[in-house]
């Protein structure tokens, strides 16, 4: 191939740039303004340079006990990520292993919920916790944020394990495992990566969401984006800046994230589009 | 899984139909006192024999889904007037605008779908070009700064976008000094504009990535034998590239409209519901703000009868190119 000429490329590179400058600008001027008193942050004219204070930091996780809506947020993401990913094997192996109209139906009926907007579920939820009386309870949570996510984690692992080849699993089978040693022993490993991939998806999505978690549970269990959107209509400066900390805070994990997953991410995007 | 998504909805479609209330009594009160002897006439709700308030449920029929659609114009009205006049500022005052509530999100809702759409598949196919030009140790650093938008809390990427363009924001300053100055919180079509901007930028990097895998996919000898046969980079761009790429940019429509039909944080965030409604706000802000699961249910209800109305023609289309496919 003949390679483009330098001016060109050049010029590539700096209408790159320029888009990873609009894609990070809210980020990192959102991280350079927690660090600053809010006379500093929001000011005319605009001071790029100010004094640096931990300040803002040190009253939200301390003060503000911010560090309990990042436990809730640790346990409800963690237990999600486990149970999504538990089921969603067990039935994506058996949905890919089986040849039938049922497992088409079953998957087209996961499509379309994963089109609803969850906002549809949720006055029935309400009602139904309520009269239940377990509403403003973890497991509640999760279990709602499992259900949700469990049309696409079924439909993402079925397809990685579509592409294991069955004679793997006569293999296992022709060697002595029975049915679920073959499955524990031979094709999970061999999956590994898919699950993994499976796993930041229902991560991210647990970790994001903001709708159910601001208005299934109360204050105390609130996951940390819930408990950040109080931010939204502060009044008070000192508040408004608690907001500022805190979203930095979300974000830093999401970062490293991406640094160290950024394969399976990508992986993960295309799977669905690029086999069709 | 079925129990706890078919349930629901299932749910969400009796509710909307009924309505409960407290079922009230009233009573007559009387307190004695050292001034006297007085009868005071009190509602009170009725306790059942566990002790709890009982309460009524009928069923309303479309009560809901008039009032939800703005059809029941008078009772609004009367709602409206009934709330106390010196509430500004809380949401009850807002509230008597939203007369024709639904439609009025279903209409924001259907604006932000279909503006975002375009300029996601074109920005995403660009940069996916783009990227693709570029020398191979470049591409990861590119792509993990493309990939944070599109992963970050939706929350808080709104929340990040409102304090650039807060007043004595980055973003005002630097448009003043083109001379632009404008509060863009104050008016509904800044804020609008806020909130599609901010779907582009949220969504591109799904689209980039995507077509960017495709990119990798394309046949080379095909790109080569156009070469040879003496096409230029547009028309290989034309004839070889973008028909490889169709699939690609069906399945990037369709998850984006099934995405920019629940728009809900941005506008929560930017504009708080103040101007714009979409129609999974709706839904929330009737069930937390109005404390009504009945109500809230018949939005519930329309929201799931647009998302068919939009998807249906779209599946089918995809359904049918499948099998002539397979």
């Amino acid at each position: 191939m003949k390679r483009p000429s330098r001016i060109w490329s050049l010029l590539l590179h700096l209408v790159l740039l320029g888009w990873v400058l609009l894609a990070c600008l809210p980020f990192v001027w959102t991280a350079v303004i927690s660090l600053r008193q809010y006379v500093d942050a929001f000011s005319v004219p605009i001071k790029w340079l100010a004094p640096v204070t931990f300040e803002n930091y040190s009253r939200l996780w301390i003060d503000k006990a911010f560090y309990r809506n990042f436990l809730n947020t640790a346990i409800v993401t963690f237990s999600t990520v486990t149970v999504s990913l538990s089921v969603g094997c067990l039935a994506g192996y058996a949905l890919s292993r089986y040849r039938g109209a049922v497992g088409f139906w079953l998957l087209l009926t996961a499509l379309v919920f994963r089109s609803l907007p969850h906002s549809t579920l949720l006055p029935s939820f309400y009602v139904m916790f309520d009269a239940l009386g377990i509403r403003n309870e973890f497991f509640t949570l999760i279990l709602v944020l499992v259900a949700i996510n469990q049309p696409f984690t079924i439909w993402m692992l079925r397809s990685f394990f579509v592409n294991i080849p069955q004679e793997l699993d006569e293999a296992a089978l022709v060697d002595g495992c029975n049915r679920f040693q073959a499955f524990r022993r031979v094709i999970i490993p061999v999956m590994w990566p898919g699950v993994v991939t499976t796993g930041l998806f229902s991560f991210l999505l647990a970790y994001n969401d903001f709708l159910l978690s601001s208005s299934l549970v109360n204050a105390e269990r609130m996951t940390m984006p819930a408990a950040i959107a109080n931010a939204i209509s502060a009044g008070s400066e000192a508040f408004l800046m608690q907001g500022v900390a805190g979203a930095v805070s979300i974000t830093i994990p999401l970062i490293i994230l991406v640094l160290f997953f950024q394969r399976q991410i990508v992986s993960g995007l295309t799977q669905g589009a690029v086999k069709g | 899984m079925l129990l706890l998504l078919a349930l629901p909805l299932a749910l969400t479609f009796y509710l909307s139909v009924r309505s409960c209330a407290l079922q009230m009594e009233v009573v007559t009160v009387t307190e004695s006192s050292p001034f006297g002897t007085k009868e005071v006439v009190t509602q009170r709700a009725v306790l059942g024999p566990d002790g709890r308030a009982l309460s009524v449920c009928r069923f309303v029929g479309l009560e809901y889904f008039r009032k939800v659609l703005g059809l029941d114009a008078d009772v609004a009205i009367q709602a409206g007037s009934s709330a106390p006049p010196d509430a500004g500022g809380s949401p009850a005052a807002a509230s008597p605008q939203r007369s024709t509530e639904f439609i009025g999100a279903l209409r924001f809702t259907l604006l932000y779908t279909f503006a975002t759409t375009p300029f996601v598949l074109l920005l995403g196919f660009a940069l996916a070009l783009g990227v693709n030009q570029v020398g191979q140790r470049w591409r990861p650093m590119y792509i993990s700064a493309s990939l944070l938008p599109f992963i970050i809390t939706p929350v808080v990427g709104a929340l990040a976008i409102k304090w650039l363009f807060r007043d004595n924001g980055l973003m005002p300053y630097f448009l003043s000094q083109f001379g632009i100055s404008l509060f863009w919180m104050a008016q509904a079509w800044s804020a609008r504009l806020l909130i599609i901007f901010y779907g582009i930028w949220h969504v591109v990097p799904f689209a980039f990535i995507v077509f960017y895998a495709g990119l990798q996919s394309v046949p080379q000898d095909s790109l080569e034998a156009a070469r040879i046969d003496g096409a230029n980079a547009w028309q290989r761009l034309h004839y070889v590239t973008l028909p490889h790429l169709a699939p690609l940019f069906v399945f990037v429509t369709l998850i984006h409209l099934m995405d920019a039909y629940r728009v809900f944080e941005p506008v929560v965030v930017l504009t708080q519901g103040a101007f714009t409604t979409s129609v999974q706000y709706l839904t929330y802000y009737i069930l937390l703000q109005e404390n009504n699961p009945y109500k809230a249910s018949a939005a519930a209800v329309l929201t799931t009868a647009g998302i068919a109305v939009l998807l249906v023609p779209l599946l089918m289309r995809t359904w049918k190119e499948q099998r002539r496919g397979g």
